[in-house]
């Protein structure tokens, strides 16, 4: 059986801040419509790698494809209106705007027509009702799970091929970690693949279709959420 | 006598207000205090004189096509100058920006010299109301000036720039994240700040002599209203100038005009001291 284009390809990627490289010979393809899950312990060089996909950090080598699209040149912008969306782990919404300004921002420089837009923000607000009646609510006003929610509604608004969620359940109260990883099922279930990295890895397996597990600024791993703890011990994968 | 004064200090405050919120709009988004916004004010005077007085047109449309002069040639500067640097210091962009100040400051005087100009505007006999002098110059400054703060808020809240600009300001990274591109929002900043400046030479002219110098006047007060505001806060920047011009025009009550300047360097001072963010801006944490 012949795999399915990978819908995000990452090929020998290196990447760093300053002289050195955080994340080297990083190879990835994720194939469409799964949710693939990039664990690892601190300092590994996840954020670094999901930086690299969204354009904030520049790969020093190596090459990143959307479908059939090279994107390597291509800044955070271009890449969004490509159909990659990132949503950062903080500062993920802008607090001094309202629900509504933060949906609108996030399509009105995209080149969509303003009716495409409007449907896709009643399409996204049917997604999160629990943002939806509060449009006119100042964001910065919104409780820890509500702007994650809110922030995941933004990304959502750029109608991504692709979602990159940087540690989507950090700093989450545990009564909201489960709600958000329910929902990126349910993003994931519209046919939006997505790309997270995670440190709650119990959650994050719970979801996942395939996992990565990331030690070190290399791939130590490329598993199913079912191996780990079975076939593979992740505390001397992590300890290497 | 104080009801004339008040009048004429808000009048004041509404020349002020125009670069204070092109100083407060270039912080916001750039992070830097711009230092050339009073060589900015000046060259907008004299690109409207030069249309107004040299090439007879009238002052209205000189005024325009000075906003439009001196757009265009802040977004030039700004790709010379301040772009190549744009992730420089603040302290490197506000050099460059006292750089930018006198190249534009030095070219007026080479090509004008020294002296005094002003604008060819007609006379026009002063009104009475409720025993206050207006004149026709200060009706012009506070339509002008009232226009351009209403068109900012207008920009800033209800248009898709607006919005992106303030996206900008609060948080480059997610603005580029969320499908801005943020080169494209600085241009349109410099624009706005090119048409609020001249806008504000050309009340300047009205209000005193045109010479090189005539930016460098308003410098120190509109860095304290942009400051008494809050920086980066163009609401703050209006309340800030409104309050300096009047505090400023009624200190000449007690002190000698020449000095009047010296209470902006006070009120800086006591903001400074007391409420460091400004009047409207909020404290920011850094992690």
């Amino acid at each position: 059986m012949t795999q399915p284009m990978p819908v995000l390809s990452v090929q020998a990627v290196a990447a760093g801040y300053g002289g050195g490289d955080i994340i080297s010979g990083i190879s990835i393809d994720v194939i469409p419509g799964e949710i693939f899950t990039v664990i690892g312990p601190n300092g590994s060089g996840k954020s670094t790698l999901i930086k690299v996909l969204a354009g904030l950090v520049r790969a020093r080598v190596g090459e990143i494809r959307l479908g059939p699209s090279r994107i390597t040149p291509l800044s955070a912008p271009q890449r969004v209106a490509s159909g990659l969306a990132y949503v950062p782990q903080e500062f993920n919404v802008f607090p001094n705007m309202t629900i509504g300004e933060n949906l609108r921002v996030s399509t009105e420089f995209l080149g969509r027509e303003r009716r495409a837009s409007a449907e896709q923000r009643d399409r996204v607000l049917s997604m999160f009702p629990e943002i939806g009646g509060r449009l006119g609510l100042r964001a910065g006003l919104l409780s820890g799970g509500q702007r994650q929610m809110l922030a995941f509604a933004s990304a959502m608004m750029a109608e991504p091929k692709v979602l990159l969620l940087d540690e989507p359940s950090a700093g989450l109260s545990p009564k909201f970690v489960g709600e958000i990883f329910d929902k990126i099922k349910a993003v994931n279930g519209t046919g939006v693949t997505v790309f997270m990295i995670e440190q709650n890895v119990k959650e994050a397996l719970r979801i996942a279709d395939r996992v990565v597990v990331l030690v070190n600024g290399s791939i130590r791993l490329l598993t199913t959420p079912g191996d780990i703890g079975v076939k593979h011990d992740l505390h001397k994968l992590y300890l290497g | 006598m104080i009801a004339q004064v008040v009048l004429n200090g808000f009048i004041t405050g509404m020349i002020i207000a125009l670069p204070a919120i092109a100083l407060t709009l270039t912080y916001g988004i750039l992070k830097f205090p711009n230092f050339a916004i009073g060589a900015m004010l000046t060259a907008g005077a004299y690109l409207a004189f030069i249309c107004n007085s040299i090439l007879q047109l009238p002052l209205l449309l000189s005024a325009a096509i000075a906003a439009v002069g001196l757009a265009a040639t802040v977004v030039i500067v700004d790709r010379l100058v301040f772009s190549p640097l744009r992730e420089r210091t603040t302290i490197t962009l506000l050099v460059a920006s006292m750089g930018v100040s006198f190249v534009l400051e030095n070219m007026a005087r080479f090509a004008f010299g020294n002296s005094a100009r002003s604008f060819e505007a007609p006379i026009v006999r002063s009104m009475h109301i409720m025993g206050l002098r207006i004149n026709f110059e200060q009706i012009v400054t506070a339509a002008t000036a009232l226009a351009g703060m209403l068109a900012v808020y207008v920009i800033l809240r209800h248009t898709p720039l607006g919005r992106a600009m303030r996206a900008v300001a609060d948080n480059p990274a997610l603005a580029a994240v969320r499908g801005i591109d943020r080169e494209r929002i600085v241009r349109w900043m410099w624009v706005i700040v090119g048409v609020l400046t001249a806008a504000a030479g050309v009340l300047a002219g009205l209000d005193r002599a045109i010479d090189p110098l005539l930016g460098w006047n308003y410098v120190v007060t509109v860095f304290a209203a942009a400051i008494l505001g809050g920086l980066g806060n163009p609401l703050g920047a209006v309340l800030g100038a409104l309050t300096l011009g009047v505090v400023e025009e009624t200190s000449t009550l007690v002190i000698p005009p020449n000095y009047r300047q010296v209470v902006s360097f006070f009120a800086i001072a006591i903001l400074l001291l007391l409420r460091p963010q400004g009047l409207l801006g909020t404290v920011r944490v850094k992690k």
